[in-house]
């Protein structure tokens, strides 16, 4: 019966769908606030959920950059969102910078845009439309998931 | 039968709202059954646990709850609640939270709360599982008019070491009350904030300074310093007198960044735990060192962390960083530790890491402890690799020579399907229960069936201790058995 229950929970979960990002405002690296709104692109916005503490992570942070120079003529932008707490924090800035990170990088000390939306793993990529809607998730990055994230950002192009 | 009732009554309450008001639906499911034994276990035990977390969105307002649930066949570990609630309403000036919500003042030298994304934690004394956040029940507003920012809540937060099969009263003994004001100009950021706590043991009042900011393209600045301004004057700064500071300064050339922190805390663990000033130690993802980490005493700390990263032509990237931290309880403890880590890529698809470390580390009793390791991921083919990963570590306690191996196979299809090996080897006495060495054995696999479901399975032996995630330390028990874990998000 107690199984019964939990599935049955799960299962009203599951009668409902779409994700929409609400906006949201953050600091930045130069210590000036931003907000969503200000950040996305005009047709896609690819968002990395990161920590300076997570290796995969830092491994997808180069091919990210090489997508930003590729794709933010076409429309394309991305954002990192990183999630150190206060114990990393003071290092997101320097390594930052030592990644040479190309596009904008927001400080959310507390998680909450990443908790906002359920998300429970570093790295997590969104794709957002340009409606706001999140129209593909991905968790953590391994090698060959470049090839991933630029088929689905080609897709989603070409439904624009 | 009530608790059938009460969950059908809850499933209502979670549906219901959406259709009638039209609102956008979204949250995320986590269950996870365990069969095995943990520490002091006789006889394997069966547990099941489960956290829905739905949120409803209508324009600027967003409710959101949280229905935990932990079912075992002992009755008095068994708990069904909803263990979170909120209501909030958001502008781009005005945000205004009822309810369970996190906060941190500062780098959390005041207040810090936070959750920990999928992770569940037990403890030996209530072996009842539950997720691990950190919140606080009550109400948060905070009000942002161009560079002025300011908040103001009040509230209890949660003991986190109490499962929710236990009263409020212990999950929750502290109130409090705080405001924080901050202001921003030429890219500095000015901030003060006074915190009340009230408990059992009476009320205390907590103010606290910030600046923050950029001083020129090479160099930024983080302090803040905070002290008990009820029960001592100002300017004490005995070793009695609450008091706290850390400081960390950033430079920046070019593909250089170089991070340099200092801390000072004396008599400040607040409450039950409310806060948790900066550690100044660094997270390792690295199993080994990740378990050795030094734990942050808030009541005598002082000491520094010094870090720098290095990114070459070829993106290949070295990373130092130094350690130190100081306890004085009548006798003084040093903690030092020094720390090369050095990443790069073989034949543009091979992705190899390498670390060595030694520290000292009084407080654990290990002297000149020495860790080395490495981490491949073989690229084979378009979409998929191979990782091995081996680390050694090896320190003396009380003049016996103490190894620790870890070994890791591991296959990684995209992101998709991941499984792994892992065999751990011990011959340190305060864990191998009286045997000359100790060995845990355990494999891992996780198929991501898509953007929303996944599933996790291990099964054998997981080594328990310290461990860090997301900043947090906390303990994780040893366990012998399967655990299988589906996610779902909608």
């Amino acid at each position: 019966m107690k199984t019964f229950i939990m599935i049955c929970s799960i299962m009203a979960c599951t009668l409902i769908k779409a994700q929409t990002v609400q906006n949201f405002q953050l600091k930045n690296l130069e210590n000036q606030t931003n907000s969503f709104s200000e950040l996305r692109g005009e047709k896609l916005t690819l968002i990395d959920f990161w920590a300076s503490w997570c290796k995969p992570c830092l491994k997808a942070i180069p091919e990210l950059n090489k997508i930003y120079a590729e794709y933010e003529s076409r429309g394309v932008k991305i954002i990192g969102i990183n999630c150190d707490g206060p114990r990393s924090m003071a290092k997101v800035a320097p390594l930052s910078q030592s990644l040479q990170i190309k596009y904008p990088v927001l400080l959310d000390i507390n998680s909450e845009v990443m908790n906002n939306l359920g998300l429970q793993a570093f790295p997590t990529l969104i794709l957002v439309n340009f409606e706001g809607k999140i129209i593909w998730t991905h968790e953590g990055y391994v090698t060959g998931d470049l090839e991933i994230i630029i088929s689905e950002i080609e897709k989603n192009l070409g439904n624009r | 039968m009530g608790r059938i009732w009460k969950m059908i009554f809850i499933s209502c309450l979670l549906t219901i709202p959406c259709i009638t008001l039209n609102a956008q639906v979204k949250g995320t499911n986590l269950i996870e059954y365990q069969y095995g034994e943990l520490p002091g276990d006789t006889a394997a035990l069966s547990t099941i646990y489960d956290r829905a977390v739905v949120n409803f969105y209508k324009k600027s307002f967003r409710a959101s709850v949280a229905l935990e649930q932990f079912y075992t066949r002992y009755e008095n570990r068994n708990y069904l609640k909803l263990t979170q609630y909120s209501i909030q309403y958001q502008t781009d000036q005005l945000e205004v939270k009822i309810g369970n919500f996190y906060e941190t003042i500062g780098r959390g030298v005041l207040l810090r709360s936070f959750e920990i994304p999928g992770a569940i934690l037990e403890d030996l004394s209530y072996r009842s599982r539950h997720y691990f956040n950190h919140d606080i029940l009550g109400f948060v507003a905070k009000y942002r008019y161009k560079n002025f920012t300011t908040k103001a809540m009040y509230g209890q937060p949660l003991n986190y070491v109490f499962p929710p099969s236990q009263d409020k009263k212990s999950r929750r003994p502290d109130i409090i009350e705080a405001v924080y004001s901050d202001y921003s100009f030429k890219g500095q950021t000015f901030g003060a904030s006074a915190l009340r706590l009230t408990n059992a043991s009476g009320s205390k009042v907590y103010g606290m300074v910030t600046a923050s900011g950029k001083i020129n393209p090479v160099v930024s600045y983080y302090t803040e310093f905070a002290k008990n301004i009820s029960n001592y004057a100002i300017t004490d700064f005995s070793g009695q007198s609450p008091n706290a500071f850390y400081g960390n300064i950033n430079l920046v050339f070019k593909k250089t960044g170089i991070t340099a922190e200092y801390k000072k805390y004396t008599n400040f663990l607040l409450g039950s735990g409310i806060n948790e000033p900066p550690a100044l130690v660094k997270e390792y993802s690295y199993k080994l060192l990740n378990r050795s980490t030094h734990v942050l005493q808030p009541l005598n700390e002082s000491g520094f962390q010094l870090e720098a990263y290095y990114t070459f032509k070829n993106l290949s990237t070295l990373t130092l960083n130094n350690t130190v931290a100081i306890n004085d309880f009548g006798e003084r403890y040093v903690f030092q530790e020094y720390f090369a880590e050095y990443d790069f890529t073989l034949s543009t698809k091979h992705d190899i890491k390498v670390f060595a470390d030694y520290a000292e580390d009084p407080f654990t009793l290990e002297e000149h402890r020495i860790s080395l390791g490495s981490l491949i991921e073989w690229r084979i083919f378009k979409v998929s690799n191979i990782k091995t990963e081996y680390e050694f570590q090896t320190f003396n306690r009380s003049g016996e020579s103490v190894q620790n191996h870890v070994l890791t196979f591991g296959y990684a299809w995209k992101s998709k399907f991941i499984c792994s090996l892992t065999g751990e080897y011990s011959n340190d006495p305060f864990i191998t229960d009286g045997s000359s060495n100790k060995i845990w054995l355990g494999t891992n696999i996780k198929f991501q069936l898509n953007n929303e479901n996944s599933i996790q399975l291990f099964a054998g032996q997981r080594r328990g201790g310290p461990a860090c995630n997301a900043g947090i330390c906390y303990e994780v028990l040893d366990f012998k058995g399967i655990e299988i874990r589906m996610t779902n998000r909608f």
